[in-house]
């Protein structure tokens, strides 16, 4: 077993078009979180879910790399403290591009101190996700 | 001074040792050192070196009763890493859903 999650995916879309999608704050707001985002070494980004009665958690981060078309960052739940990391790497393909995603870091710590940031999770952050999900969902639709 | 869950991964990266916890889940009961080494044909003491990592990463419990040492498998060790994997496993599959959904419809328009 490992602690990191891998994802492959490919898009039918120019390295360029993607890279923006995941570096540009507008677009991260739209796909993804509510973002300040700057794909700058050292920015201190924060992404911010949409309040609901559970009352939701940000993510904040540093920005460690951020040269196309590679993208890495810490990722920080709320005040959990539990620093872990997100890499996004692009490569072009014959008909667009292979995104690999990789988020890494919780065997740095201590069971306890993960057991406590899933508590959370299923306090709040949970049901900002799915909501999330849901409003994008409508927003599609709807166009 | 090794955290808790890097022990852990120490603990299930042995092949020999994930078939130990295994064989312990499977049992869902105490084995003895003597059971264990029996069953994977190995020394007592080759045993009890594996079931010392394993017990140091909190995967087994160890109980002298008489003369003869008991293993128990404590599998909610490894609930905090199952958890981890669960949640952003689901998390990143969704967000790539909307990533490209988000690319399909930017291009047409």
């Amino acid at each position: 077993m490992k602690d990191v999650i891998k994802k492959e995916v490919l898009f039918n879309h120019s390295i360029e078009k993607v890279w923006e999608a995941i570096t540009k704050a507008d677009e991260i707001s739209t796909w993804f979180i509510k973002a300040d985002f700057k794909a700058e070494k050292g920015y201190e980004y924060v992404f911010t879910s949409e309040p609901n009665e559970k009352g939701c958690t940000t993510i904040s981060g540093v920005v460690k790399k951020a040269d196309p078309y590679v993208l890495i960052y810490t990722w920080i739940v709320a005040d959990t403290k539990i620093e872990t990391t997100v890499s996004w790497q692009l490569e072009p393909t014959g008909s667009g591009t292979k995104l690999v995603l990789a988020h890494s870091g919780i065997s740095n710590y201590e069971g306890e101190t993960a057991i406590a940031m899933f508590e959370s999770f299923n306090g709040g952050w949970d049901n900002c996700i799915n909501g999330l999900t849901n409003y994008l969902k409508e927003v599609i639709n709807a166009g | 001074m090794q955290d808790k869950i890097t022990k852990l991964f120490k603990a299930i990266a042995d092949p020999t040792r994930r078939d130990i916890f295994h064989a312990l889940i499977v049992a869902s009961t105490a084995l003895s050192i003597s059971q264990i080494s029996n069953h994977f044909e190995m020394s007592r003491q080759g045993v009890t070196k594996h079931i010392k990592i394993l017990e140091d990463a909190d995967l087994i419990s160890i109980n002298s009763i008489g003369r003869e040492r008991y293993c128990n498998a404590k599998p909610k060790a490894l609930e905090t890493l199952s958890k981890w994997l669960k949640f952003y496993e689901q998390f990143w599959d969704s967000k790539l859903e909307n990533l490209g959904t988000y690319l399909d419809n930017n291009s047409s328009s």
